[in-house]
């Protein structure tokens, strides 16, 4: 009991030494996930640095380049989020897909039924719509889960079917355009409901053409997001307390925290944040809402908060990783015979890596500190 | 690795059947044993005492073959061995028994102790049940060979451990803290097993830091302080106030002295509460500036008793008044706003947060309250550190930062923590619940203490313990639990074994001996 403090002159302040592991796993998954795929890749008969620096390349080599990298990794970095303030709580918010889906039906509603408005008033009460609409899309499973214990991901799953049907019909009946009569989509929305071009907004278009390129002011606001998320999670008694549930629900509950209602309260907020995935594709790019809108963004969101480590400050650069990924199939598909899906290979094998590396960092601190109190003595 | 030894080499007269020399481990930035110097005689119970983090399950586990010595050397029957496994410790005749079992629980007494010894491809069960039972008969033990573990007792599986290290031919058992887990009358049964191992030539080590099992139990006591041995002594020689000097390095005081206070009006009154099956008809009352003991065998509705008066779960039915105002079925943060202070037994599930740093864990069951809160739900950090600050050096919480997580402390002071946070902000009512376990000498003082400074500032204090020390120590009236039922009222004056009546639900049987 009295070691501790007496014996040790002077010690690193302990997350130093946790960051200088977690990026030490970091850079031994990466490199385990480089070289399993390129046995891969050489079974394919093509030179793997080759095609590294072409992924590298495709997503680097001019801003334009860059910018999709990031358009790429803009409704991650929401979905990210989404998973992660979820699971703090100890919830798992595998219905992020769903209630994005519902948010940007949401959305399309809010933007053609409100039309006669301008940008200033219109813009922001449709994405307030995307939120609502996903964050009652959430409330479902939510409800559910504290009031009867039907877990979260079972609820959530069948929501994500639910909601694929709900903007299926949405789309086939009350929003349908009758303009067209080939497509299944909505009407387009009124200009004054986009989400502006970055690069317009910032008279850099011959630069990052904004034909090609749908970096739009999402980007950005999801940086402000985050930033926000986190001062959330660890500056406010909400945060604090969904911590405490997460970690420990009896130590919490003891402490006078309710579980139902934090896990309530932050399952909406998960919703919420899952309602501003699709904005980007809707309100930055096509315009309107058409069954073949971008799906498999949630799920992505999975890997993405995991790979972030749940944390605000590393989602947005596992985002803008994925994103990368993303932007090198193209690339792919262009200079080389492989099949695109190499990529999702390699971003399956980095996920299984980081998880074991961390594993492995972290009972390796954990032996360390343990050693370092004598604790390994009781 | 040395060759395993004949019974005859054991014998040898004056050398010591296991002798350390100068063994030191060091973990980083700690030296856990420092040039330690031990002996153990054939056929002797050699207790090893210290507070937490004295070196004693380190040391133990060095010859146990566990941990690789830094330095030193350990001789078995006068012969230098080296024990890196504890396979090579068995060979040498040298077992232990960890303070949590390793038993499978789906398979029977013989099963787990012929496991890993099996001797060849075919198991004769038949053969080894009678093999077991043979031997424990030998020593004493009251064991059947055909039961499966998790039928039986902690009592019993302790026992089955035991055998477990016998059944592979041990002559040294080393038992790291055996009676932590068990009742008062478990411990009874297992002294009797241990003087009967010891009539066999068994050695035995026996790690603790309760006093006076080991002055009832013990040959030979060494003391460890901060990884060096500070002496060593046998029962006749010393005395618990003596030992307690030893291992903490300060004298110590069992005795305290209770205030006298005036148990004011009722503060705490419960009537006819009821919990399915766990509580039944449960009458209390608790006045300002009382200590209220509650004693019983763990595991009669004590923790359920808890959690229902500090609004963990409602009951079924009764009433429950603080000061007169009916608070029954109330939530914990209704209840804390009150003035209800909680010790939780368990500190890890219902007292800290592991993960959450130390000036988080501070605040706890009091994040709501207006002076830890900026506008819109924003924590006032900088006052929550202060407190954490003020709250660490007033209860002399032993650590390095506060930003450190609570998992970083030991036992002892986690314990200190929690109640630090519990009695900040002038509590009514104190609801302490085995608030002594797992902690030394030392802090068990220091958490006594506290709690009678709570009576003297006129708090109510309910306090449940299934140590009788405790209850007696502290008490100012002392009611026994069993099965969900109060057996019984007492003072502190009655002698134990009245208590035992209640303590067994003997209610009955004693009134009408009376």
């Amino acid at each position: 009991m009295a070691t501790e403090a007496a014996t040790q002159p002077r010690i690193r302040p302990e997350w130093i030494d946790f960051l200088v592991a977690q990026l030490i796993a970091l850079a031994g998954a990466f490199a385990f996930a480089a070289l399993i795929g390129a046995v891969i890749v050489i079974a394919y008969g093509e030179d793997p640095l080759f095609v590294y620096r072409t992924v590298w390349a495709f997503g680097t080599s001019r801003p334009q380049d860059f910018a999709i990298v990031l358009e790429n990794a803009t409704p991650l970095i929401y979905s990210g989020l989404a998973v992660a303030v979820a699971f703090k709580a100890g919830l798992f918010n595998i219905g992020v897909e769903g209630q994005y889906i519902v948010g940007m039906a949401a959305a399309a509603a809010a933007a053609l039924t409100l039309s006669g408005l301008p940008t200033v008033l219109l813009l922001p009460l449709v994405i307030v719509a995307a939120m609502t609409g996903a964050m009652l899309w959430a409330a479902v499973p939510a409800v559910l889960k504290v009031k009867t214990g039907a877990h979260e991901v079972v609820t959530t799953i069948m929501m994500n079917g639910i909601a694929v049907s709900l903007v299926a019909w949405l789309i086939l009946h009350p929003l349908r355009s009758d303009v067209t009569t080939t497509d299944l989509r909505t009407e387009d929305f009124p200009a004054s409901a986009l989400v502006p071009n970055l690069a317009t907004s910032l008279g850099i278009e011959d630069v990052i053409p904004d034909s090609i390129v749908h970096l739009t002011w999402l980007f950005p606001i999801a940086l402000v997001v985050c930033v926000t998320v986190w001062f959330m999670m660890f500056r406010t008694r909400l945060g604090y307390e969904v911590r405490a549930v997460g970690s420990s629900p009896g130590s919490a509950e003891a402490g006078g925290v309710s579980i139902g209602g934090t896990q309530i309260k932050i399952f909406l907020i998960s919703g919420a944040l899952a309602g501003l995935v699709g904005l980007n594709h809707i309100l930055g790019d096509t315009g309107y809402l058409g069954s073949n809108y971008e799906t498999g963004l949630g799920f992505s969101g999975i890997a993405v908060a995991f790979l972030g480590r749940n944390h605000p400050a590393g989602i947005p650069l596992a985002a803008i990783l994925f994103g990368m990924l993303l932007r090198g199939q193209d690339g792919l598909a262009i200079l080389t015979e492989l099949p695109i899906e190499i990529l999702i290979i390699l971003q399956g094998i980095l996920i299984l890596s980081v998880v074991v590396a961390y594993e492995l960092v972290s009972r390796a601190l954990a032996r360390r500190r343990q050693a370092q109190l004598g604790q390994a003595a009781s | 690795m040395a060759e395993p030894m004949t019974k005859d080499d054991a014998g040898r007269s004056g050398a010591p059947l296991i002798a350390l020399h100068q063994v030191t481990k060091r973990f980083p930035g700690v030296v856990a044993n420092d040039a330690v110097d031990l002996t153990l005689q054939k056929g002797e119970i050699h207790a090893l005492i210290g507070e937490n983090g004295a070196g004693k399950s380190t040391l133990m586990r060095v010859l146990y073959g566990l941990y690789p010595p830094d330095g030193g050397h350990i001789e078995v029957r006068g012969k230098e061995v080296k024990i890196n496994s504890p396979r090579a410790a068995l060979a040498l005749g040298v077992g232990m028994v960890h303070q949590h079992f390793v038993l499978v629980d789906r398979f029977t007494v013989a099963e787990n102790i012929i496991l890993g010894a099996e001797g060849g491809p075919l198991v004769d069960l038949d053969r080894a049940v009678k093999r077991i039972e043979e031997q424990a008969e030998g020593y004493g033990f009251k064991v059947d060979a055909r039961r499966r573990i998790d039928d039986l007792s902690v009592g019993e599986q302790q026992r089955v451990e035991i055998l477990k290290a016998l059944f592979r031919g041990v002559d040294v058992l080393i038992l790291d803290e055996p009676t932590a887990v068990l009742t008062p009358a478990e411990t009874k049964d297992l002294f009797a097993n241990l003087r009967a191992l010891k009539d066999n030539g068994k050695t035995i080590v026996f790690i603790s830091h309760k006093l006076d099992e080991v002055l009832a139990i013990a040959d030979r006591i060494t003391v460890l302080r901060r990884g060096k041995v500070v002496g060593e002594t046998t029962p006749q020689k010393t005395s618990k106030e003596k030992l307690a000097e030893m291992m903490v390095g300060r004298e110590v005081l069992f005795r305290l002295e209770k205030p006298a206070v005036d148990a004011g009006p009722p503060l705490l009154q419960v009537e006819g509460l009821n919990l399915a099956g766990k509580l039944h008809d449960i009458d209390l009352r608790v006045g300002a500036g009382e200590i209220l003991g509650v004693a019983g065998v763990e595991g009669n509705g004590q923790g359920e008793l808890a959690e229902v008066l500090i609004g963990l779960r409602p009951p079924d039915s009764g009433r429950i008044t603080l000061d007169g105002k009916d608070i029954t079925g109330r939530s914990v943060r209704q209840n804390r706003r009150l003035g209800c202070a909680f010790v939780p037994e368990d500190r890890h599930e219902r007292g800290l947060v592991l993960s959450m740093t130390l000036w988080e864990n501070s605040v706890l069951g009091q994040q709501s309250r207006p002076q830890y809160l900026g506008g819109w739900g924003v924590l006032a950090i900088k006052r929550i550190k202060e407190l954490a600050t003020r709250l660490i050096k007033e209860f002399d919480v032993r650590a390095r930062s506060i930003g450190n997580e609570a998992s970083t402390l030991s036992g002892g002071n986690q314990q200190k923590l929690i109640l630090a946070r519990e009695l900040e902000d002038d509590p009514r009512l104190l609801i302490a619940q085995q608030p002594t376990r797992g902690l030394d000498v030392g802090a068990i003082e220091f958490v006594w203490k506290q709690i009678l400074e709570q009576k003297e500032a006129g708090r109510a204090v309910l306090l449940i313990s299934a140590e009788l020390d405790e209850i007696y120590e502290l008490s100012d009236r002392i009611v026994t639990i069993y099965e969900g039922r109060i057996t019984g009222e007492y003072s502190p004056q009655d002698p134990p074994e009245k208590l035992g009546i209640g303590m067994t639900g003997g209610r009955q049987a004693e009134r009408e001996a009376s």
